[in-house]
């Protein structure tokens, strides 16, 4: 940490610490992979394992005996399962920002932390992906929902914000996949060449699809990866803005109003990065990665995390404002109700974990201590989690007429479904660290200043 | 090279020969990627045709417990469908006869059949007689057989020539698309309310004539969800 | 038969170097391998730039008219249902899901086109028999390869490499 506070201001953080060369570099991260797995990974996995079987078994149980098994009531006809897929698909924005924004922007920081994000965001998707898909009640007729040709002469309602979400969603998960698979292709081959078993040859052979990193397809690579990029940064806005759609073109107090998109998207950057931290945080203290995730990584996603959840703290603010100064009576009791109403405990639950300890981001210290941030991550997760619940139920629960006022209380599937959901993310991810590298091997490598070809004669040339 | 001992767990970092794939493997990614072009289209093809009830169910005649025929009944004698079918242009169901209905002929009609003995046997001991039903509309929907016969929907349009048929069968397929078919279009449909139960009724230009009835009958079929989806 | 020679090189700047006087020496098949894209290659190698943005471009187009054509499609001829007494041509709700499948359908032209300029994938590739390239070229090596159809040319071709401070030169056969 003294590293940071005497650094010599006229100068740039070095993004790789500890000296490495190009072979150094594919030693450290490829050595999750090649050596023995670690106890705590596999207690871990099994953890998380029985955890995935218990969203197994729940699902299960909801095909089984009908959505009643679920705490959802009139008027609250939404309740953890559209709680639980924004708050998933907001986690899952962290990766393809990270991904893209960062790299249109050229900031090189970003090449320590992209692979690890970008994966969470794809099991975040997954996890994401579980929940509408099992809400429908019906699950065997959810292919409803695609433009198929079908016995009903039925097509979907392409007025609907929920059918848009289909397809926002859906498109966000295949784009981040094939972007997360194509930054792979020169690292699979490095786990290909590297490989010591004919099994591992041949697995990570074929998905490295034969990459020889010639320049001829370098050059079509990169274009392909900046066009990716610049196709994913309007996405990534566009998917959350999509989701609040959801509820922001209804007509329900405290959904509908022209807030939600940016709110949306900036509270899904901000749940998304503190789930990297938290992450990032332990992976790079069990496997050892802390030459290249360095402290000025974690800072840099400390920083966006103030920035995000100051934006987020606005939105709070900004809806009640909103409330008032329209002077719709409706709209003004929804706010009042969302303070201090029944649900009066879950709306301060979140402004606190999502407005008040993020602030602490301001102090350098916080925002350069593992403890303090790991912490505060973690608690950030949480009050994203209660916005959406805050949204979701607050509103449904107290309708236009009185007489159907009710209240909503999750069953003990909900609270297992969810917990499950955690299983499956975390199954994924321990997965990823085990097989695949977990940073960009050949990024990183083109960050360190010994890539640069310095070549005098081209200059002359020019 | 061979593809044995694929599963062997040796360190082959050392071995003089290096691992390659075969050459024919650069093949192999083209015929994979034109196989899931055939293959999705293959699962759309299944779900738009042959998941259809155009396919599963038209054609379903099962064996029913008394062997009754419409052909005999409805054809030869020429018996209304709502002598049997009392609820037709009443309400929502057709309903099935019970079993007094066909007493009120075979209580002196063809006593000494053997079929004829089921009825019997189900008016002395006061059992019903459990037909298997054939016309089944897809879930949650809901259809209401006055509605439509007394607005000049014949029988024959849903449940095809029944005067013509030994044991019947689905002759349609009752799918959404079809019910909707007719809701959108329903002019050739339509004719004299006093002809809806004569299935062999024809005319010249049915088309024409149908036009004409939803105007004099207000017929204005509805298409939104709630219509069928209550 | 088709051969192709391989030598190493030390460092990014000496890659550079080599690819230069290669294309000076009047080669065109040939390719320099780096275990990332080395700044100023293209130039070094005298490539052109590549056409992947014109696929897009098309993939996009596509994307964008399939998308809205389907919607207009399905909202006035397939199933027309009037919702929210708005018109069936509703165009501007139709502006979500076009974008989608425009930003979508780019992405594959993105991917996909970028697998058919590179030929990929190609799990057979004869530069593999080489063994240093084998091991070294994705991770911490620096490679020319230069190919022939000739099998004659290889010993021009070794000689050439060697002379400009390539190591580790030999051919593969095909």
């Amino acid at each position: 940490m003294n590293r940071v506070i005497t650094e010599d201001p006229s100068k740039r953080t070095p993004l790789i610490l500890g000296g490495h060369d190009f072979k150094g570099i594919s030693d450290l991260v490829v050595k999750p992979i090649e050596a023995k797995a670690p106890k705590w990974w596999h207690i871990a996995l099994a953890f998380s394992f029985s955890l995935l079987m218990l969203l197994l078994s729940m699902i299960g149980f909801l095909i089984w005996e009908g959505v009643g098994v679920w705490g959802l009531n009139n008027p609250v006809s939404w309740g953890f399962a559209i709680v639980n897929f924004v708050f998933w698909v907001g986690i899952g924005h962290a990766g393809t920002l990270i991904s893209a924004i960062l790299f249109l922007f050229r900031q090189k920081w970003r090449t320590s932390v992209n692979r690890f994000a970008e994966a969470m965001t794809i099991f975040a998707v997954i996890c994401a992906l579980v929940f509408p898909g099992i809400h429908v009640g019906r699950v065997w007729v959810a292919y409803f929902m695609f433009p198929i040709p079908n016995q009903m002469s039925v097509w979907p309602n392409f007025r609907s914000p929920l059918l848009w979400d289909v397809f926002a969603v859906s498109t966000y998960f295949t784009v981040s996949l094939l972007f997360w698979y194509v930054g792979l292709i020169p690292d699979l081959a490095v786990l290909r060449d590297r490989a010591k078993t004919k099994i591992k040859k041949v697995v990570y052979g074929i998905f490295a699809m034969g990459w020889t990193g010639g320049n001829r397809a370098w050059q079509n690579y990169e274009r392909a990866y900046l066009l990716l990029a610049a196709l994913a940064a309007p996405l990534v806005l566009s998917v959350h803005s999509i989701v609040s759609f959801d509820f922001a073109v209804s007509q329900v107090p405290g959904w509908h109003t022209t807030i939600f998109p940016p709110y949306f998207v900036a509270g899904a950057i901000f749940s998304g990065f503190a789930m990297v931290v938290t992450l990032m945080i332990l992976a790079r203290q069990l496997f050892g990665m802390k030459d290249i995730m360095t402290m000025h990584h974690l800072e840099c996603m400390n920083k966006i995390i103030l920035a995000t959840g100051t934006m987020v703290g606005y939105a709070y603010g900004m809806e009640f404002f909103t409330a008032w100064y329209s002077g719709n009576e409706y709209e003004a009791f929804a706010f009042v109700n969302r303070a201090f109403g029944p649900y009066a405990w879950a709306y301060w639950i979140m402004v606190s974990c999502n407005v008040l300890f993020p602030q602490l981001f301001w102090f350098k210290k916080v925002r350069t201590s593992i403890p303090a941030m790991f912490v505060i991550s973690i608690i950030v997760n949480i009050g994203m989690w209660f916005e959406r619940f805050v949204i979701t139920v607050t509103s449904l629960s107290r309708d236009f007429l009185p007489s159907s006022w009710g209240y909503y209380s999750p069953t003990w599937v909900d609270l297992c479904t969810f917990l499950g959901s955690f299983g499956l993310f975390f199954t994924l991810f321990l997965l990823f660290l085990k097989f695949l590298p977990m940073i960009a091997i050949s990024e990183v490598k083109g960050v360190m200043p010994e890539a640069h070809a310095h070549d005098h004669e081209a200059k002359e040339g020019h | 090279m061979n593809w044995d001992g694929l599963m062997e767990k040796k360190d082959i970092s050392n071995e003089e020969e290096l691992f390659l794939f075969p050459k024919w493997t650069n093949g192999v990614p083209l015929i994979l990627a034109l196989s899931a072009v055939i293959g999705l289209c293959t699962v759309v093809f299944v779900f738009w045709y042959w998941f259809s009830p155009k396919n599963f169910n038209i054609g379903f005649a099962p064996e029913q417990p008394i062997e009754y025929s419409h052909e005999l009944h409805a054809g030869q004698l020429g018996i209304d469908c709502r002598y049997c079918h009392v609820n037709v242009d009443k309400g929502p169901a057709a309903t099935l006869p019970s079993t007094e209905i066909c007493m009120n002929c075979h209580s002196v009609v063809k006593t000494n059949s053997k079929e004829i003995l089921k009825i019997r046997e189900s008016f002395s001991e006061g059992k019903k007689i459990e037909w298997e039903q054939i016309h089944r509309l897809p879930g949650y929907s809901y259809f209401d057989h006055s509605q439509h016969v007394n607005s000049g929907v014949s029988c024959v349009s849903c449940h095809g020539r029944v005067d013509l048929m030994e044991r019947v069968y689905q002759v349609e397929p009752l799918s959404m698309g079809w019910c909707l078919e007719c809701h959108r279009n329903p002019a050739k449909n339509i004719r004299p309310k006093k002809y809806v139960t004569d299935l062999s009724w024809k005319t010249e230009n049915p088309e024409q004539l149908g036009k004409e009835l939803i105007k004099k009958y207000h017929i204005n079929p509805r298409e939104d969800c709630s219509a069928c989806h209550r | 038969m088709a051969i192709s020679v391989i030598g190493e090189f030390k460092d990014p700047t000496e890659l550079l170097k080599a690819a230069k006087q290669t294309r000076k020496a009047g080669y065109e098949a040939f390719d320099a391998h780096s275990p990332f894209p080395i700044h100023g290659m293209d130039d070094a190698m005298g490539l052109k730039g590549s056409i992947l943005g014109w696929v897009v471009l098309c993939g996009g187009l596509t994307g964008c008219v399939a998308g809205f054509g389907l919607q207009a499609w399905v909202a006035t001829e397939a199933y027309p249902l009037v919702i929210s007494g708005k018109p069936l041509f509703s165009y501007q709700a139709f502006v979500p899901v076009t974008f989608e499948v425009t930003v979508l359908f780019s992405a594959f032209a993105a991917v996909f086109g970028m697998f058919g300029l590179n030929k990929l994938p190609q799990l057979y590739n004869r530069l593999f028999k080489h063994k240093s390239f084998s091991k070294k070229a994705t991770s911490h090596g620096f490679f020319i390869s230069i190919d022939s159809e000739l099998s004659d040319d290889e010993v021009s071709i070794v000689e050439f490499l060697k002379s400009i401070g390539a190591t580790n030169v030999s051919g593969v056969k095909e």
